[in-house]
């Protein structure tokens, strides 16, 4: 035994020695990095220092290009490459200055270098450059190599690289998960037109083989739409294919690429010649009647953009879909003033059994200006469907509207606002009411409503005229409330 | 008298077995977990440089997000917290901040800062929660609602605010914490770039306590004054760039800070919400989605990323300390003994052969273990049972490892991040690494132990911990 212990106590001991080794190490390792860290950059900030200036002017078209460049190609040293590489990819470039900084990189070179990276070619610059960074050497070595090839396609795609495209296509099927990814964004970001089918090619294999590629769905489909729409008749195939979910994929494609390029203008017309005659047909004849919900559902944004005769009746189609989803989608698509007219069957799903539709339906009135809201106030107060109502109350007080309704009350005789102020009031939705009346309302007003409402039992209303009562400066509205509560409750009556 | 001395010897003897069993056996699992997090955020903060954060800021494809902040008296900070969140960058946030029966000035003072009125919304209560009071908002700040109810702990305010919520995804914040502009976006990356449907993505917590706030934003990053916080920042490296990274790796996620995740609202419905039964919410509901994964055969993931900070504010008092540990240690012995037929359970995988077993038998049952063993060593040595060398050696090598592992992860967070810029801080940190297993690391082992007897005794409390507003 003595001599078991007498081992353990070596091996104990050992292992002391060594883990303080260890700890000196790591210790000596993170001071060392740091002061070489510091040491190059400061060396990099008295580049930046000098030459940013230089990069600003150059790109803003202030000094001259030739001028600029010959400045830039004064940077030397083992680190040339990331040190211009740093200073022209500091920020993103503007519209305006995106060709001259596409320019820039090509005439010092770090076009070709990225570009021969992303290939996975090893480039003296490269072996330059993994002597003069920190972490130069490790981001060369073999398996790391990726981060220096991914971070080159990134670049191509900063600067929208237009003669890159085939090769980023090409790094779409690399084996490294990352390059694919980035090699997605980059393209997405040059939006060259060619590219467009390889994308969708990536996007049915993410759907029908999924191990065949590390893109997700959301990659692929966040760099599809922001193709230009003219890239759409490469979805037809995508948009019938026998697999419901690249049909449903395809048709949200272009939906969100049809918002975008609508860009909140509900005036905008689809131009059939940008998409096609196929896709609209798609569109107004197959896609609403797809077995796929989710496709008649994402399909309505769509029809809505398109000026057909078929449009109204397919949208209109959708709002009487089985599935609620569908019928949510339809009557957002129907936020156009060019709806307007269809209001009375948008106001039939404010009774829709599911809330979010009604919801949706109040939203859409809501954008039709005051024809809209004369309509949703007409429904609030006739309707005997309690859950639009409830739907209707929610909206008038999210989208601020119940000062304006008070404004409305005060200033004349106005029915609507009375009887809905009455609905209300009979909901128990009086929160917001008496916060207005509470804060700076006119007295004028208060005291109008005060002789219309003083006796509601609703309790937030009984406790603003018991403050009123007790603590309102101006007597006579004082007085008012004082009666109304010493007065018997009528019940809620006006 | 000679029997029961044998046996009290026997016993001693198998304790000691334990106590090296587990020194060796969390060690080595520590070790494994440093080495694979210093490559694997070494390589994470390389892949930043090509990360693509503008294309997620401007893909319509990127999901709304609403951030739910469950608030009890935190009058000091709330409005800060608030504003932080409105102000974030990220394309389509909506803000829920759910007060939770508070007795101070919480909810009065978000309606004063923000101009707030009282609406009485639509409920729908998909998760039952205690009853909501009401309901406030500022028509001219659309994306930020109030959101008052009766008290009824984090779990249900958080409830509350799932119900309320109407985006796939929401984040949950402490009402104590300040998110970095563009943490939003950077913990939704994996949510948007991986293959695998990601139902839970949680972010890097660290110490705002030193730190430098201006509207609601962090300006400056410096080291707190005070030991006991200086102490606590190197433990959160500790736990978050190795832990967490480590259990990532793996797949064996089992614990993301509550105070700064993101989950997928559908999921976590189905999965039942926040649960009431432990202290720890946040833990129990990241089991509860492993659970839900197995029973629908469902593949998802749920993991952990380095460079979303979200700065939160430690106990800066001994006392305060106490009660979080005490709190945490609490939680997590009540979710895994919850959860207990996971251990060992093929069915989860890495989770139930590896992550389970590691929390149970080295973070919670471990620290009682650990604790005993400080006094149970001596009392082998006394009876002559160790040889005082062997002790004296034990505890030494025990410090120089404990010492190893904080130094470790300030050198890893000195090779990645390196949010302290000043020399004196980084010498500061390790310092304070290497000192940290001598008294601190005992008090805050006491705490746990605390945790473990309160577990035994059935204590279900949720302990408060009041913050004074450390970020100046």
């Amino acid at each position: 035994m003595p001599f078991l212990i007498e081992n353990i106590i070596k091996v104990v001991f050992a292992l002391i020695v060594l883990i303080v080794i260890g700890n000196f190490v790591l210790i000596g390792l993170a001071i060392s990095r740091r002061q070489r860290r510091e040491k190059y950059f400061q060396r990099i900030d008295a580049v930046r220092a000098e030459f940013r200036p230089v990069v600003r002017e150059v790109l803003s078209g202030r000094m001259e290009y030739q001028e600029g460049l010959k400045r830039l190609q004064q940077i030397s040293g083992l680190d040339r490459h990331y040190l211009l590489e740093q200073l022209l990819l500091e920020k993103k470039p503007s519209p305006t200055e995106e060709p001259i900084l596409r320019r820039l990189c090509e005439d010092l070179g770090l076009v070709r270098i990225w570009q021969n990276r992303v290939k996975g070619h090893v480039d003296t610059a490269s072996v330059r450059e993994a002597v003069g960074r920190p972490e130069g050497i490790l981001e060369r070595v073999g398996r790391l190599r990726f981060l220096i090839r991914a971070k080159s396609a990134e670049n191509l795609g900063i600067i929208r690289h237009r003669d890159s495209w085939p090769l980023l296509v090409k790094a779409l099927d690399d084996p490294h998960p990352d390059i694919q990814s980035v090699a997605a964004r980059a393209l997405a970001a040059i939006r060259e037109t060619e590219s467009f089918p390889a994308l969708v090619a990536q996007l049915h294999k993410v759907v029908l083989d999924a191990s065949a590629t590390a893109l997700s769905l959301r990659s692929v489909k966040s760099a599809l739409v922001s193709f230009p729409l003219d890239c759409a008749p490469a979805l037809a195939r995508s948009l019938q294919h026998p697999n419901r979910r690249i049909r449903f994929l395809a048709t949200d494609i272009l939906r969100e690429m049809v918002v975008r390029e609508a860009n909140g203008d509900d005036q905008y017309d689809l131009d059939r010649k940008r998409v096609g005659a196929e896709i609209v047909e798609i569109f107004l004849t197959q896609l609403p009647f797809d077995e796929n919900p989710d496709v008649r559902a994402r399909s309505a944004a769509v029809i809505a953009f398109l000026s057909d005769p078929r449009s109204t009746p397919a949208l209109l189609t959708l709002l009487r879909d089985d599935t609620w989803f569908v019928r949510l989608h339809a009557v957002r698509a129907l936020a156009c003033r060019k709806f307007l007219s269809q209001a009375s069957a948008i106001g039939q799903a404010l009774s829709d059994p599911n809330w979010r539709v009604r919801e949706a339906a109040v939203a859409t009135l809501r954008t039709f200006g005051a024809a809209g809201l004369n309509q949703l106030t007409a429904h609030f107060i006739h309707t005997a469907d309690a859950y639009s109502r409830e739907q209707v109350a929610d909206e008038f007080q999210r989208a601020g509207l119940i000062p304006d309704l008070l404004q409305r009350y005060a200033s004349e005789d106005d029915s609507q606002a009375t009887q809905v102020l009455n609905q209300m009031a009979r909901m128990g939705k009086t929160g917001y009411l008496v916060s207005v009346l509470s804060a700076d309302a006119q007295p004028a007003l208060r005291k109008k409503f005060l002789l219309n409402f003083a006796r509601n039992p609703d309790p937030q209303i009984r406790q603003w005229v018991e403050r009123v009562a007790s603590q309102e400066p101006d007597p006579d509205l004082r007085s008012v409330a004082a009666a109304a509560l010493g007065a018997p409750s009528a019940a809620g009556e006006v | 008298m000679e029997e029961w001395r044998q046996i009290f010897i026997h016993g001693m003897d198998m304790f000691n077995v334990v106590i090296v069993a587990y020194f060796f056996l969390g060690n080595g699992m520590y070790t494994i977990l440093m080495v694979m997090s210093l490559m694997a955020v070494w390589l994470h903060n390389r892949r930043l440089a090509y990360q693509g954060l503008d294309e997620i800021r401007e893909s319509p494809v990127t999901p709304p997000v609403a951030v739910i902040i469950p608030a009890w008296n935190e009058q000091e900070i709330i409005t800060q917290t608030t504003e932080s969140i409105l102000r974030t960058d990220y394309p389509d946030v909506e803000v829920i901040v759910v007060d939770d029966g508070s007795t101070d000035q919480t909810l009065q003072r978000l309606m004063d800062y923000f101009h707030l009125v009282k609406m009485d919304l639509i409920y729908r209560p998909r998760l039952a929660t205690r009853l909501v009071r009401g309901f406030y908002m500022n028509p001219e700040i659309p994306n930020l609602l109030v959101i008052s109810k009766e008290n009824g702990g984090k779990p249900d305010a958080l409830n509350v605010g799932i119900n309320m919520a109407r985006t796939p995804y929401f984040c949950t914040l402490d009402s104590d914490s300040i998110l970095e502009h563009d943490a939003l976006l950077r913990l939704m990356r994996p949510v948007v770039r991986s293959p695998i449907n990601v139902v839970a993505s949680g972010g890097i917590v660290r110490i705002l306590n030193g730190c430098r706030v201006e509207k609601g934003r962090v300006v400056s990053v410096s080291l707190p004054k005070s030991r006991l916080e200086r102490f606590q920042v190197v433990e959160y490296l500790r736990s978050f760039l190795f832990g967490r990274t480590g259990w990532d790796l793996f797949g064996g996620t089992l614990i993301v800070s509550g105070a700064f995740a993101v989950f997928h609202r559908e999921t976590v419905i189905e999965a039942g919400g926040f649960e009431h039964d432990t202290v720890t919410e946040d833990m129990d509901l990241i089991v509860q989605l492993h659970h839900w994964a197995v029973r629908h055969h469902r593949k998802i993931r749920m993991c952990f990323t380095s460079d979303p900070v979200c700065w939160t504010e430690c106990p800066s008092t001994v006392r305060m300390l106490q009660k979080q540990r005490r709190r945490w240690q609490l939680g997590l012995c009540q979710t895994l003994w919850k959860h207990s037929e996971m251990l060992f359970n093929r069915d989860y995988g890495t989770v139930g052969f590896l992550s389970f077993p590691f929390h149970l038998y080295v973070e919670a049952l471990g620290a009682a273990a650990e604790f005993i063993g400080y006094f149970m060593v001596p009392l082998a040595f006394l009876f002559n049972m160790v040889p005082p060398l062997l002790y004296l050696l034990f505890v030494l090598l025990s410090l120089a490892y404990g010492g190893l592992l904080s130094v470790g992860a300030v050198l890893l967070e000195e090779l990645t991040y390196r949010r302290y810029p000043s020399f004196r801080e980084l010498t500061t940190l390790l310092f304070f690494a290497f000192l940290e297993n001598i008294g601190y690391r005992q008090m805050v082992l006491y705490f746990r132990f605390e945790g473990v007897v309160r577990f035994f005794a059935g204590f279900r409390q949720w302990e408060k911990v009041t913050h004074v507003g450390a970020g100046s």
